[in-house]
């Protein structure tokens, strides 16, 4: 037909004005469905790490018969990614996989910790969705751990060291829509959870929210947690993400937590996809000038990358002067 | 009406005397009284009783007897929700179902704690059924129907309980090294299309050890039009490893019928909490009826294996 009925991508282009905190990259999306060499009907999110010199995403992939599967891509620059055509992780892969991920891998979150990279992720099934571990130290050859929640919990993601003595995740039961924190002895057997946040009803996260980035230390030893919220509206939900400080030595106390999103659904590539109007992140890169570079998937659909620095993220939750 | 009826369409026989405690014989203001775990100690029975306040918030009270079937309810509650401290907040509205256990001498309680922050199974201890110990709350929100069983299997504790995945409200079994931390969660069995459990399931007494595996009473809803119909059925599942099913009814074991299981707060509902196994073989299985009394029906256990193998 003709290109008239189609919205002209070079308006959304021509703004002068930043209107989110975190800066967009101008070359997004850095990846589409087209750069995927297998089978590829959606592209979810992406974990993130630097693996040597090699950025590393770890890639929620939708093949076409609907099955999601996470897949690695790596690069040099940190903007062009090779995508690998076989998946890293699968529902193949892992024992009960047909029981328990009959519908997919997914949202995996990488966390460094005692040596090797662990990476939790959650599978889904007709009996509910729930998380799994699993360890690599080459990004090559990956080990099932074991699962670790009960239906219906995701979003979870390791800290990177001990809390006084015990391991700890986050996570987001159904049941209410928060993030709750657990502990650990041995990553198997996990116990003491507590609500940690709560969607805040009024705000950008009002209906329910999740861990997005796994928590990392700033300067003074506080946590930082980058972390998604959603808001339902009458044409369906909008996920954007934003950030709250952790205790640094009882990290299920917030210390402060910002007011408005980091980043929200605002290009077309961001609004216009399987899911509408979603920005949603399961991983960022820490570069040596304090540099955030947060990969995101946008409408189900794309990866961007997002910049922003630490200082300016930590601003915005201390000017944050409301509840949380 | 209902009178002069031979309940004998159910392998579960009603005791003639139900319901056997009901509001009228609670000594203070409260709304309903079901769902009562059972213990027999000694030559002692007791009935570790869901009360529902006014307010609409349960909490647990003890009936006490020395024949099973005629039981006085203490004067005051045994326990409240918590009023301070970690559990007040996942407590404060209501402690529900309550299932004990004795393992190794020691009465373990697994109880529903209920907030705004969703159900979740909680763990408490105690020797004389009156004074509680709280040690955990032992699992995220979204889960109930928590009971432990009666000995460690290949070195560690099991429970069955009860998350809702994708609404989907199957048993689960979980492991555990100390009560506290739990892990190695799997699916023990799910509801069945076209069955009396179509919709949901949920264990519902401490499983009995028999020769021929875990004998376990759960309970099954099928959904109407006119709301759910709560059953009680049986299975059996390997005593080596417990999420391995044997075999499973395929009949109800009881089904509401009687006018206390019809009509009440919530009618259409037998809920097993707990069940007795007495020196002679039979079996009493304690049960809440329509959300609104405690009733008692009796089966032989070797009847009991038989129905779960469909013989």
């Amino acid at each position: 037909m003709t290109g008239a009925l189609y919205f002209d991508k070079n308006i959304m282009r021509r703004r002068k004005k930043q209107l989110d905190v975190v800066h967009r990259w101008e070359g997004n999306p850095i990846i589409t469905t087209e750069d995927i060499p297998s089978s590829c009907g959606d592209i979810y999110n992406s974990a993130a790490v630097k693996f040597g010199n090699t950025y590393l995403l770890l890639l929620d992939i939708e093949d076409q018969k609907g099955r999601q599967a996470i897949y690695i891509g790596r690069s040099d620059n940190g903007y062009h990614f090779d995508i690998e055509k076989t998946p890293f992780l699968s529902s193949d892969d892992i024992p009960d996989g047909k029981t328990y991920a009959a519908y997919g891998v997914m949202d995996p979150r990488i966390t460094f910790l005692e040596g090797s990279y662990y990476i939790v992720y959650m599978v889904n099934s007709a009996l509910g969705f729930r998380l799994a571990l699993a360890k690599t130290n080459d990004f090559i050859k990956v080990t099932h751990i074991n699962y670790i929640s009960e239906p219906d919990t995701k979003a979870g993601a390791l800290f990177p060291e001990k809390i006084k003595g015990r391991y700890a995740r986050l996570e987001r039961p159904k049941s209410g829509g928060r993030i709750w924190i657990s502990y650990s002895d041995d990553l198997i057997f996990w116990g003491d959870s507590k609500v940690l946040m709560s969607p805040r009803p009024g705000f950008w996260d009002f209906h329910r929210i999740g861990c997005a980035i796994p928590p990392f230390r700033i300067k003074n030893r506080n946590w930082l947690l980058i972390y998604y919220g959603i808001k339902d509206t009458v044409s369906g939900p909008l996920f954007r993400i934003g950030a709250a400080i952790l205790d640094k030595d009882t990290p299920s106390k917030i210390i402060s937590r910002t007011n408005i999103p980091l980043l929200s659904p605002r290009e077309l590539h961001e609004r216009i996809g399987d899911v509408n109007n979603l920005i949603y992140t399961c991983g960022a890169i820490l570069e040596d000038d304090d540099t955030l570079k947060i990969y995101y998937g946008a409408a189900h659909s794309c990866i961007c990358i997002g910049t922003i620095k630490i200082g300016k993220i930590i601003e915005n939750c201390i000017e944050s002067k409301r509840e949380f | 009406m209902g009178r002069g009826f031979a309940y004998e369409r159910d392998i579960l026989y009603r005791f003639e005397g139900n319901p056997i405690v009901t509001l009228e014989d609670i000594p203070f203001r409260a709304n309903t009284v079901f769902n009562g775990a059972s213990i027999k100690k000694g030559d002692d029975y007791y009935l570790v009783l869901r009360v529902e306040g006014q307010q609409g918030h349960s909490f647990i009270a003890l009936a006490r007897s020395s024949d099973g079937l005629r039981f006085t309810v203490d004067d005051q509650p045994v326990m409240l929700p918590a009023e301070s401290g970690e559990f007040a907040k996942y407590e404060n509205r209501g402690i529900e179902d309550p299932r004990i256990t004795e393992i190794d001498g020691t009465y373990y309680m697994l109880y529903t704690a209920y907030s705004k922050y969703g159900p979740r199974i909680a763990l408490a201890e105690t020797d004389d059924f009156v004074n509680y110990k709280r040690i955990a709350i032992v699992s995220e929100p979204g889960n109930k129907d928590g009971i432990l069983f009666p000995e460690k299997i290949n070195g560690e504790y099991v429970r069955f309980d009860r998350p809702l995945g994708h609404g989907v409200g199957s048993i689960w079994i979980s492991y555990s090294k100390n009560l506290v931390d739990w892990g190695k969660s799997e699916l023990l069995m799910r509801p069945r299309a076209g069955y009396w459990d179509s919709y949901r399931i949920g264990a519902s007494a401490p499983p009995i050890k028999t020769e021929h595996g875990w004998l376990e009473i759960y309970h099954g809803v099928k959904m109407t039009p006119a709301g759910p119909i709560y059953k009680i059925g049986t299975v059996m599942l390997d005593l080596e490893n417990p999420a391995k099913v044997v075999a499973r009814c395929e009949n109800s074991a009881l089904s509401p019928r009687a006018d206390y299981e019809r009509i009440g707060d919530v009618g259409n509902v037998v809920f097993a909490c707990g069940a007795i196994v007495e020196k002679n073989g039979e079996v009493k299985v304690y049960y809440g009826g329509a959300d609104t009394c405690i009733c008692v029906s009796t089966v032989k256990l070797h009847q009991l294996i038989d129905f779960t193998f469909d013989r």
